[in-house]
């Protein structure tokens, strides 16, 4: 009868840590995610025509920050890949050819500079021989913004076990600004901001349920800029994040 | 004899370890880049360019107490960046030794450029909330007409920041920006220095002289 009621009383422990566990996995799973927000604004009717190019630059002249280069990366190869996959003129190469005037320090900040530095010597026929139409300037970068909780873990000779809860929060937040080097003018702006929460729940061994806001923001901002630079004023809602 | 030899093993060990750690804590950079030609009209100048030991073989070391030593290597990077800004900025450019210069030289140049090396500091984060590799650097400019006589002596500054991963590819990264503002500096401002334009009118009222015209003071 004893042995009977202790047996029971395990399994209803047993049960309980089992429920405690699934809780914390479903918490951990439904804390870790990415809340996206895009603003879109296009204030011409200018499209990218066959044999136009766009070319992706970081703006480099902010103290604190500047988009990543792996960031620039991604949106360009992301943007001239697929089916739909758009003309990408290199980065690298756009700024060597018309080197120093896209140098952190002397790159245009706006249309009007932008309007001076074509009438430089050479410096129109060097950006005609690209076939750049389109400049999208990034702005912005990938942060940690929050972190907290912590992880506790022992080793022993019968093994090694980690207990506890860590969490952090990384927000990618960039604006695209594009340029039309045809008309000399703003074409629009592009505000992305995605906010990624990741966990680590640790029971017995970490579990790592990582969010990764960057790469979404990549893959948002890629299909609003192929969005922006194919169809005329008005271009619609936006890509599908998901 | 046969505890000597274990301890002799051990100190070996010991001393691999240690000569293991220490050199993982040394890095050596060589600076390597292309630098692309500027994209500027030629000053109406020919100069010659005075390459010195220290400019050509530039290195800088640097031991940061419990951390790491650096020794960077500058002098191929700094030729690479000055050839191609003289390319650039002047008709003509060429190497030559040192003052007087030669008779060919005189006849040929207006005046000589001689590039310095001045300052060179870095900051390699190792840990907390700093993300990037930073470098400034400041070179400073001679330009001397052919008699050796100074027209301008031109300190120019850049800086440059790259992300951090690896710490070596990143002060690399790093130091290519800052050496390339430099070039964006020299290339757009050195023609616009009041002496040098000066300079400039005046070798071209010089030349517009006829031959058989002497100036005499």
């Amino acid at each position: 009868m004893l042995y009977r009621q202790k047996s029971q009383s395990q399994i209803s422990i047993m049960m309980k840590l089992k429920l405690c566990l699934c809780l914390v996995i479903i918490n951990g799973i439904s804390a870790c995610g990415v809340t996206a927000r895009m603003e879109p604004y296009k204030q011409t009717d200018s499209v990218i025509a066959d044999g136009e190019r766009v070319v992706i630059l970081a703006r480099k002249h902010h103290a604190t920050h500047e988009a990543e280069v792996e960031f620039v990366d991604c949106i360009s190869n992301a943007l001239a890949n697929g089916s739909e996959g758009l003309d990408v003129y290199s980065t690298t190469d756009f700024e060597d050819q018309l080197y120093p005037w896209f140098e952190p320090s002397l790159a245009p900040l706006s249309t009007n500079d932008l309007t001076v530095l074509l009438e430089r010597p050479g410096v129109l026929d060097t950006v005609e021989n690209t076939g750049v139409r389109f400049v999208v300037w990034l702005d912005g970068s990938t942060d940690r913004t929050a972190s907290g909780g912590g992880i506790s873990c022992a080793a022993g000779v019968g093994g090694a076990a980690c207990m506890g809860l860590a969490w952090w929060e990384d927000d990618a937040r960039y604006d695209a600004t594009i340029w039309d080097l045809q008309e000399l003018n703003s074409t629009g702006t592009i505000y992305a901001d995605f906010l990624g929460r990741s966990v680590m729940p640790a029971i017995v061994i970490p579990i790592p349920l990582i969010a990764r806001p960057q790469a979404q923001a990549c893959q948002g901002l890629t299909e609003q800029l192929r969005d922006f630079l194919t169809s005329p004023f008005g271009y619609g809602a936006g890509p599908n994040l998901g | 004899m046969q505890r000597e030899r274990h301890h002799s093993v051990i100190k070996s060990v010991l001393f691999s370890l240690a000569s293991g750690f220490l050199g993982s804590c040394a890095s050596s950079v060589d600076i390597e880049t292309d630098f692309p030609l500027p994209l500027i009209e030629p000053l109406p100048v020919r100069v010659g360019i005075i390459y010195d030991e220290l400019f050509v073989r530039y290195e800088y070391f640097e031991e940061i107490p419990r951390q790491a030593t650096w020794t960077i290597f500058l002098g191929d990077a700094n030729q690479d960046l000055l050839d191609g800004l003289a390319q650039s900025m002047f008709l003509e450019a060429y190497p030559v030794e040192s003052f007087p210069l030669t008779s060919t030289d005189f006849s040929r140049l207006d005046g000589v450029l001689q590039p310095e090396l001045e300052k060179f500091e870095f900051d390699v984060p190792v840990g907390g909330n700093d993300e990037f590799v930073e470098v400034w650097m400041q070179y400073r400019l001679k330009l001397f007409d052919t008699d050796g006589d100074l027209v301008t002596d031109w300190p120019v500054s850049g800086y440059g920041k790259a992300e951090l991963g690896n710490k070596e590819v990143a002060l690399n990264r790093a130091t290519v920006v800052a050496m390339r503002e430099v070039g964006a500096a020299v290339s757009t401002r050195f023609g616009e220095l009041p002496q040098v334009e000066y300079w400039i009118q005046e070798r071209r009222d010089k030349n517009a002289l006829p031959p058989e015209i002497t100036v005499t003071n």
